[in-house]
């Protein structure tokens, strides 16, 4: 398993570096793929960022006409929109398969992926990677480079909360996914927890009544990922960031268990598969 | 005889899309949360107002639901007919004894009637459990008496006949952006540009929210036709605003049509096809 090796510290640090150097060899090999396209690389990375461009310009002509919304003035919304994106793309591009892992189980795809030495999950997420993703996660540091008062601890607190971000996203996705192992096809969960979680995270959190908010921090981690983040951001209080840290690791950890506890279920399609 | 074809060609679209339902679920789960959600931002924005740009809560709430309808049921027809040209399919369909911009028209938008009906169907039971009854139309008290009710009837009819005019426009728009293909085999920029401006001028907010210089720029161009004129139909209905908003929209159905008749015209000879 993942990080729990046997033989003392030295051992745990041994894999964990090795799946650092994993996860980068992953990302290298996958990011030369997509520049091997490179007009619909372009063309998707601006499409998001025009896509993320279109809400900034209602909310612009919104807030314009009637002050803050939900307690959130402009550039809170253009934070969250930033953090968000920031957090969403970085999780697309690092773990493209994310959102296809229930196919990939469904079609007995992860045979290729259990007979390789790296554990199979980390496998499957990081053995793709999302183009329009990368425009998401670019976009966020362009509204951040917009902003009054961005600096460099702004810059690197922006990056500190957008990785815990990354992995709450993908630890969920990941889960919805992976309820496949159980239902047989869990596309209708993980499609309306994507839209779910997207949705909330991009509105302020003021507008949802306080009767909703345990399930933004909870099933649908919209705070999380969101409206905590800003609110560290705001008040540059780094001594919160490690709690985001330990919250996402929590996420990550259930993820996984759940993944496991599928894998005993899976049965082998008896596919062959190449992964070139 | 021709027009028998259109008509066989568009009502077998129909019977093949109502003949999954289950298809319509997504699009639904997704119109819905987008309501639910927009109808907080608006509750957040009207926190210190009655009325913002001409607007009261519940007008701005139907406003999104009727203009969200055109999105969803005739959002999409770049796709499919730009997919036909890329892979190649028009070379088959071109060689058939029907005109091609016509009979694609009538296959492609008699589809999408189906899942447009079901959305509207949709928003009208979501909009009463958020918010209540539309407001009135313009000019009836109430609903008793017969002024009343031929207010009612009047105002859904144009609505109705508002709402297949945008629906008409969007095709032959998303048309001519598609038949691009036949020059540009990444022609994607263009429709998410059109995706978007239709999404900022009229959908997500209505047009009279915008700057008056922006509104009356807004005004010369097709977009607010799309999704606005029906969507001001619905609530803010007096018979003069109606019927110059749908006259306009014919005169844009017109243009937009004689635009992707040039557009095939000078593009499809450009088609040269091979083998057999």
């Amino acid at each position: 398993m993942l990080g729990t090796g046997r033989n003392g510290p030295g051992r745990l640090g041994g894999r964990t570096r090795a799946y650092a150097r994993f996860l980068r060899d992953a990302f290298v090999v996958n990011l030369k793929a997509t520049l091997e396209y490179r007009v619909n690389f372009i063309m998707q990375f601006f499409g998001m960022m025009l896509n993320n461009a279109a809400f900034a310009a209602f909310w612009l002509v919104l807030i314009g006409r009637t002050g803050a919304v939900g307690g959130y003035g402009f550039s809170d919304v253009m934070l969250i929109w930033a953090l968000v994106s920031t957090s969403f793309g970085l999780a697309h591009v690092v773990f493209g398969n994310v959102r296809q892992l229930g196919r990939i189980i469904m079609e007995g795809g992860l045979d290729v992926y259990l007979l390789q030495p790296k554990d199979a999950w980390i496998n499957v997420l990081a053995s793709r990677t999302v183009v329009s993703a990368w425009g998401d996660l670019a976009y966020g540091f362009i509204v951040l480079a917009l902003m009054n008062g961005t600096n460099l601890e702004r810059l690197a607190l922006f990056t500190a909360l957008a990785v815990p971000g990354a992995l709450i996203f993908a630890a969920t996705f990941a889960a919805a996914e992976s309820l496949t192992f159980f239902m047989g096809n869990s596309s209708a969960v993980s499609s309306a927890l994507t839209e779910f979680m997207l949705s909330f995270s991009l509105y302020p959190e003021g507008i949802y009544g306080h009767g909703m908010r345990w399930i933004l921090y909870s099933i649908v981690p919209s705070g999380f990922v969101a409206f905590m983040p800003l609110r560290v951001f705001r008040s540059l209080d780094w001594g919160l960031v490690p709690l985001l840290y330990l919250v996402a690791a929590a996420y990550v950890g259930l993820s996984y268990w759940l993944f496991r506890a599928g894998l005993r279920r899976y049965e082998s399609g008896n596919r062959m598969d190449a992964r070139v | 005889m021709r027009s028998r074809c259109y008509a066989i060609a568009a009502s077998t679209s129909m019977r093949e899309r109502a003949a999954y339902p289950g298809n319509f679920i997504g699009s639904m789960f997704t119109y819905a949360l987008f309501v639910f959600i927009f109808s907080r931002v608006w509750a957040g924005a009207y926190a210190g107002a009655s009325e913002i740009a001409g607007y009261t809560m519940r007008m701005a709430v139907w406003y999104f639901i009727v203009a969200e309808v055109p999105s969803f049921g005739f959002g999409r027809f770049f796709w499919t007919l730009s997919r036909d040209m890329k892979n190649g399919q028009i070379a088959y369909l071109l060689a058939r004894p029907y005109d091609y911009v016509g009979y694609n028209f009538a296959e492609k938008y008699g589809g999408s009637l189906v899942e447009a009906g079901v959305i509207l169907v949709e928003g009208l039971l979501v909009g009463i459990l958020l918010v209540g009854p539309p407001p009135l139309a313009g000019g009836a008290p109430s609903l008793a008496g017969g002024a009343g009710v031929a207010a009612e009837a009047s105002r859904a009819l144009l609505v109705g006949l508002s709402l297949l005019l945008a629906g008409a426009l969007n095709y032959f728009l998303q048309a001519s952006i598609a038949m691009t293909a036949f020059w540009l085999e990444e022609n994607e920029a263009f429709f998410w540009i059109f995706q978007k401006l239709t999404l900022v001028v009229g959908t997500l907010i209505p047009i009279e929210f915008l700057p008056t210089a922006a509104a009356t720029l807004a005004r010369l161009t097709p977009f607010p036709y799309l999704s606005y004129a029906p969507a001001r139909i619905m609530v803010a209905y007096s018979p003069g605003e109606a019927w110059s908003l749908v006259a306009a929209q014919a005169l844009w159905l017109v243009l937009a049509a004689a635009l992707a008749r040039i557009v095939f015209s000078f593009g499809s000879r450009r088609l040269s096809v091979n083998g057999g």
